[in-house]
């Protein structure tokens, strides 16, 4: 398929073209597009910032070395959120075997790093903040890798069912079935932060 | 009372908190909700859960981030075949490597026994049927020169004949 062609599809399967053609430029663009999705999405999906910047380079790497037999038969982005799944679910079973959950029950060792704004809160107010971010992040690590996965797909990357089926390798009715269950597991755990 | 939306509500109120609704279809949903004491509360967690998820923020990308993966990228052309060929078992945990590393051992060592062999075999058995065909194409010989011999004999009335 040509550049042309690749255009119908979506444009970032456009610029893989170019890349494929040797445009170094084009896998700039990119990575400057979904640099920060990627990164996101698997530090979401594994809560470990180094861990998930290393495996988004994984990702980026896969990627430009795949550019030769590149075929633009789904959106770039279904592809490039499969290698990022692919990678980090991988990653997090050979932690859970190596390790058990017990990295999931540590203390927050890992947060995301503050972020700095004129407006300051107090000390109260990030404490809060703090304790209602690690509780959302446990109730996000405490569902099943696949149901989490789509639930990230859904929630921060504004994925349709039909996408996110394409990226888990499953039907439009399980990825369904998996958001459903993950929600009500969620509700379960977080409705109370509705009065917060 | 039983609520019309009990099979679909999951869809649609996963959908509502998400913005996913066309307006029309929202509004029809609000006023449903005002009435069904079933559906008000998930309604209700489910909004709690979408603006929950929203007070997750990620960390922000560390800055040297795209240097690292050019270099990578570069340090990736400029591998040799042999590193090209392990690159891909470097980044494996030990215990899922070295069942692999042992079966490519493996199929290396077989690779080789039957290069070695595989040639040296067929001309081996090729020297035995040669062999065999020529002891037989002799004793032939032999024989047919034995008759000859002894048609000769009878012709010429030698003693062996008779």
């Amino acid at each position: 398929m040509g550049v042309a062609a690749a255009a119908t599809l979506d444009y970032d399967a456009e610029l893989m073209l170019r890349v494929k053609e040797g445009d170094g430029t084009s896998f700039g663009v990119l990575l400057e597009k979904h640099r920060a999705s990627v990164i996101h999405f698997v530090y979401r999906l594994v809560q470990e910032q180094a861990v998930a910047e290393e495996l988004a380079q994984e990702v980026f790497l896969r990627v430009y070395r795949s550019r030769s037999s590149y075929a633009p038969t789904a959106k770039f982005k279904t592809w490039l959120f499969r290698i990022a799944t692919h990678l980090a679910l991988n990653w997090l079973r050979d932690e859970r075997h190596a390790r058990g959950q017990e990295r999931l029950d540590d203390g927050p060792a890992d947060l995301p790093a503050r972020q700095i704004s004129d407006r300051r809160p107090s000390v109260e107010q990030e404490m809060v903040r703090e304790v209602k971010r690690e509780e959302i992040r446990r109730a996000v690590a405490a569902l099943p890798e696949k149901q989490r996965a789509a639930v990230l797909m859904h929630k921060y990357e504004e994925m349709e069912y039909t996408q996110i089926a394409k990226v888990l390798g499953c039907s439009d009715s399980a990825v369904k079935s998996l958001l459903f269950r993950a929600y009500e597991t969620l509700r379960a755990r977080l409705a109370h932060m509705e009065a917060t | 009372m039983n609520c019309p939306m009990e099979d679909r509500r999951p869809a649609i109120l996963v959908a509502y908190a998400a913005g996913e609704l066309d307006r029309e279809t929202a509004s029809a949903l609000e006023r449903h909700l005002a009435d069904c004491a079933a559906c008000r509360p998930v309604a209700a967690g489910q909004a709690a859960v979408w603006k929950a998820l929203d007070a997750w923020e990620a960390p922000s990308v560390s800055p040297d981030f795209d240097r690292r993966l050019y270099r990578r990228i570069d340090e990736g052309a400029r591998l040799s075949w042999w590193e090209r060929l392990t690159r891909p078992f470097r980044s494996m945990p030990l215990r899922q490597a070295l069942p692999l590393t042992a079966v490519a051992g493996l199929l290396l060592m077989a690779s080789l026994l039957l290069h070695r062999t595989g040639p040296t075999a067929p001309v081996a058995s090729q020297h035995e049927v040669v062999g065999a065909n020529q002891v037989e194409s002799t004793l032939d010989d032999l024989d047919l020169l034995r008759q000859l011999s002894t048609a000769d004999s009878a012709e010429s009335g030698h003693p062996d004949a008779m």
